[in-house]
């Protein structure tokens, strides 16, 4: 009889939905990865504050346009300085050609100016597919609620050099703004654009 | 060297020929931009094509690049009155990067662009048509690159084909998606689904679909690595396309390049395509018994299965001991786990029936009612069950008795697993309700499939559950006695009510023949039942000659007679249904009524008798000069199930009237003779 339970939970948990991906509205999935010192991070460390996520890989030129012009280091610390947790996740797997290792990962973020409050190895890519993230740039913002509020591009200049991503729209300060004022974010998903996550 | 001597060429003759641009070459790409054309004709478009060659492994962007990437993207310095078009995209491929996907090119890109010349131009002067292009090409590593293109070329009073274009240029041209339109002998619908949209295809008869693909043209719509599932449909298929995992907006229109041949075709048969998403219209009634009816059916059959004379005995010891919880908390939690065992196993068994017709929807079989076949087959299980139920013969027990006594250590297993007990014990007396259901779920859609299902567990915990719940109810239980035999018996007759009923479709589906063929293979039927039924029918010679006798009655009633199948009647006052009578009817300035009916569609049939046969109502169509086509569904008919997609509707009954100058009109589904007026002269 204790087969039979078995069988039936297991033809239960057949029909029963996979895990889903992030979803803007949602609650955002919580998550703990290593960060740069390999001491374990969890998103709801963070319950209570804004948080952004930030899908990176210094390998990739579109990051590297976006640091380059200093666009992101400087929203990174504008935003700090509104008590907004900025969490920066690089998905790249060793076998990928592209992988970081924490310490360049150090050394580069502190060449580009850039404060993101924590910086994750996700060398296995789970939070990377827990969230969809498919591009460098792809952000992510959580409201105090742990709701996510915002998922897709940086900004709306998809193609531009570093002049026109200073007059770009940057998705991520609007839904801040928005979601910060108690408003609801008028723009909430956009289409990431950049180079793929390295999985 | 022969630029040179092209140049001078170009200085001395009037038949100028155009300069070749050198390409550009970058570390993964060579660049350069091919005119069709030896000259600019004043007036008249010139088509250059933008070639990247691209070093193997790497690849370049479709206008949609997938989950990650850029479109190539061209920004021209034209003199002054030309004018360049879009980029012109031929068929991309499906990349995968992990668990991602981009669609783009690999080995060659080529981009089509026409270009306008203005109508005053000078002849004999050199143009110099000049572009910046950008683009993205990436293996695993992704590098932005750029070049400055251009292409000179005299303007004359005519023009010669280019032998260098010609390649590049019809090459591109054969992997180009035809225009909009193009598949308007097909018809396109798209039906929003619980995780996408069904891509419906129906194309025209005898065209088969071996595969296809779809490249939607913007992100966020449909998830880009998502296998995208081709289902044989009636009268066609269904490319089932997932709905993105971060949607970006609404998906309402299946816009984009839909590809018919395998991947990698040099010439693909490929199609734009732009298909607005149409809420709800993958469910397809098919028997012709509205959803709710079935569900309250199914609702009301899983309350009576309580009153069964071997599930109410065994239940009603279990029903005391509702009596015996002095906790009432502790009573009602059993209710629940009782009825999410009943639950679980009707869902099991759902599943499982899903999950088979699936596999045999794969293998092409079909289930539906216009198939005689499998009317014959339904016709015979129902009269088997209906002799089970006057007690002719009883199914064995699918439990040995010992494990029908046993009883879970755990109490709160235990309950549940009374539940589950509590539909197989009942097998013997449910079988006939459960068969009813399989037949009827192999003929409906899936959710509706699993809805039945679900009202015939809920109908059959609820007794229970409302007694745990209110134990003081437990007076007005009816005791088990005799009476629960004759109620068993008495259902038998609806039963065999569907019987006849299913016997007069096949009629009118294979003829006379075949319903004889069908009340033969029941005879037989009943004469193996009423050995079953024997004492000592438990003996290997007994149950060999069951065996046999019910193969040949499946054999009898399934025999295959299609062929012999008469022409459906078409009467006096109604035309039957084609494409052409419909389209020579609407031509003719008059309005036209279409019945879409079937026999084995009781809505309709209802409708029939009460509406449309009726005088008066012929007389309202005779006065007004309405045209009258019946499309009579009830054997297959791809070109009736294509008329029905184009209106949005993917079964019977359906009532349309095509009035001069208006665009078609669907009246609802249960007519009356009022509205058909009122459509008649609004």
């Amino acid at each position: 009889m204790r087969k039979l339970a078995l069988v039936l939970a297991t033809a239960i948990a057949v029909v029963a939905p996979p895990a889903i991906a992030a979803t803007v509205g949602q609650p955002a999935p919580d998550f703990s990865a290593p960060d740069l010192s390999g001491k374990p991070v969890k998103l709801s460390d963070f319950r209570g504050k804004f948080v952004v996520l930030e899908w990176t890989n210094p390998e990739c030129p579109y990051v590297r346009r976006h640091y380059d012009s200093g666009n992101m280091p400087s929203l990174q610390k504008e935003v700090a300085a509104k008590d907004v947790v900025w969490v920066a996740v690089n998905s790249s797997s060793p076998s990928s050609g592209e992988f970081t290792t924490p310490e360049n990962m150090a050394k580069w973020l502190a060449a580009k100016g850039a404060a993101p409050k924590a910086t994750l190895i996700d060398q296995d890519g789970k939070v990377g597919r827990l969230y969809g993230a498919r591009t460098t740039p792809h952000m992510y913002v959580i409201d105090p609620q742990g709701k996510l509020v915002y998922a897709g591009a940086i900004d709306d200049k998809r193609w531009g050099n570093a002049a026109e991503t200073k007059s770009a729209k940057n998705h991520v300060r609007a839904a801040l703004g928005e979601a910060m004022a108690g408003k609801p974010v008028s723009v909430s998903a956009t289409s990431p654009y950049g180079c793929s996550v390295k999985y | 060297m022969s630029r040179v001597l092209v140049l001078v060429a170009l200085a001395l003759c009037t038949a100028l020929a155009p300069v070749a641009a050198t390409p550009v070459r970058t570390p993964h790409v060579e660049a350069e931009l091919i005119a069709e054309r030896t000259a600019v004709v004043p007036g008249e478009p010139l088509t250059v094509v933008l070639r990247l060659a691209i070093i193997p492994g790497w690849h370049t962007y479709w206008r949609n690049p997938g989950d990650s990437g850029e479109p190539t993207r061209l920004e021209w310095r034209l003199p002054a009155g030309f004018r360049a078009g879009e980029i012109e995209w031929p068929v991309p491929e499906r990349l995968p990067a992990g668990p991602l996907m981009n669609f783009g090119y690999k080995g060659e890109a080529l981009h089509l662009v026409r270009i306008d010349a203005p109508t005053e131009l000078e002849i004999g002067t050199p143009v110099t048509l000049a572009a910046k292009a950008w683009w993205l090409v990436c293996e695993v590593k992704c590098l932005p690159e750029d070049a400055e293109l251009s292409i000179t070329l005299p303007v004359a009073a005519r023009s010669d084909a280019d032998p260098r274009g010609a390649g590049p240029i019809a090459a591109a041209r054969a992997r180009l998606p035809a225009p909009a339109g193009t598949l308007n002998d097909w018809t396109l619908t798209a039906g929003a689904a619980p995780d996408g949209v069904a891509l419906r295809l129906l194309p025209p008869s005898g065209v088969a679909v071996p595969e296809a693909r779809f490249f939607p043209f913007e992100q966020g719509k449909i998830e880009p690595a998502a296998s995208q599932r081709l289902v044989v449909v009636e009268g066609g298929y269904d490319l089932k396309l997932a709905r993105a995992a971060q949607p970006v907006g609404a998906f309402e229109r299946v816009a984009g390049v839909l590809v018919l041949s395998p991947p990698g075709d040099p010439a693909p048969r490929a199609f734009t395509i732009d298909v607005p998403v149409v809420a709800g219209t993958s469910a397809a009634p098919a028997a012709g018994l509205g959803v709710f009816a079935a569900l309250v059916a199914a609702f009301v059959g899983g309350l009576i299965l309580n009153l069964m004379p071997c599930v109410l005995p065994v239940l009603a010891i279990k029903v005391l001991g509702f009596a015996h919880h002095a906790d009432r908390r502790a009573g009602r939690r059993h209710g629940l786990l009782y009825a999410a065992g009943v639950l679980a196993s009707f869902w099991t068994l759902a599943g499982v029936l899903l999950a088979l017709r699936a596999a045999g929807a794969g293998l092409g079989w079909g289930f539906q009612l216009q198939s005689p076949v499998a009317v014959a087959a339904l016709a015979l299980l129902f009269f088997a069950l209906a002799l089970n139920l006057s007690g002719v013969f009883e199914f064995g027990n699918l439990l040995p008795a010992r494990l029908a006594a046993w009883s879970a250590r755990k109490p709160a297993l235990d309950w549940f697993l009374t539940g589950v007990l509590a539909v197989l014990i009942a097998a013997p007396c449910t079988a006939p309700f459960m068969g009813a259901a399989l037949g009827f779920a192999l003929t409906a859609d899936t959710v509706t499939a699993l809805g039945v299902f679900t009202a015939l567990g809920v109908g059959m915990a609820l007794p229970y559950l409302a007694l745990a719940w209110f134990p003081a109810w437990l007076v007005h239980v009816p005791k088990p006695g005799p009476w629960m035999v004759r109620l068993k018996q008495a259902l038998a007759f609806p039963l065999y009510a569907t019987v006849v009923w299913l016997a007069w479709v096949l009629g009118r589906q294979a003829g006379l023949d075949a319903v004889v063929w069908l009340l033969a293979a029941a005879v037989i039927a009943a004469i193996a039942a009423w050995l079953a039924g024997l004492p000592g029918s438990r003996g290997p010679l007994a149950r060999g000659a069951i065996a046999l006798l019910v193969v040949a009655a499946i054999a009898i009633a399934a025999f295959p007679r299609d062929a012999t199948a008469p022409p459906l009647a078409a009467d006096g006052v109604w035309q039957p249904y084609s494409t052409q009578t419909l389209a020579a009817f609407t031509a003719s300035g008059k309005p036209v009524f279409v019945d879409f009916t079937a026999d084995w569609c009781v809505t309709c049939q209802v409708n029939k008798k009460l509406v449309l046969a009726r005088g008066e109502m012929l007389n309202a169509f005779r006065v007004r000069g309405v045209q009258l086509v019946r499309a009579d569904w009830t054997r297959r008919d791809p070109e009736i199930a294509q008329a029905l997609a184009r209106i949005g509707r993917s079964g019977v009954p359906a009532y349309v009237l095509y009035k001069p100058g208006r665009a078609p009109l669907v009246l609802p589904e249960i007519l009356t003779r009022e509205r058909v007026i009122e459509a008649l002269d609004g």
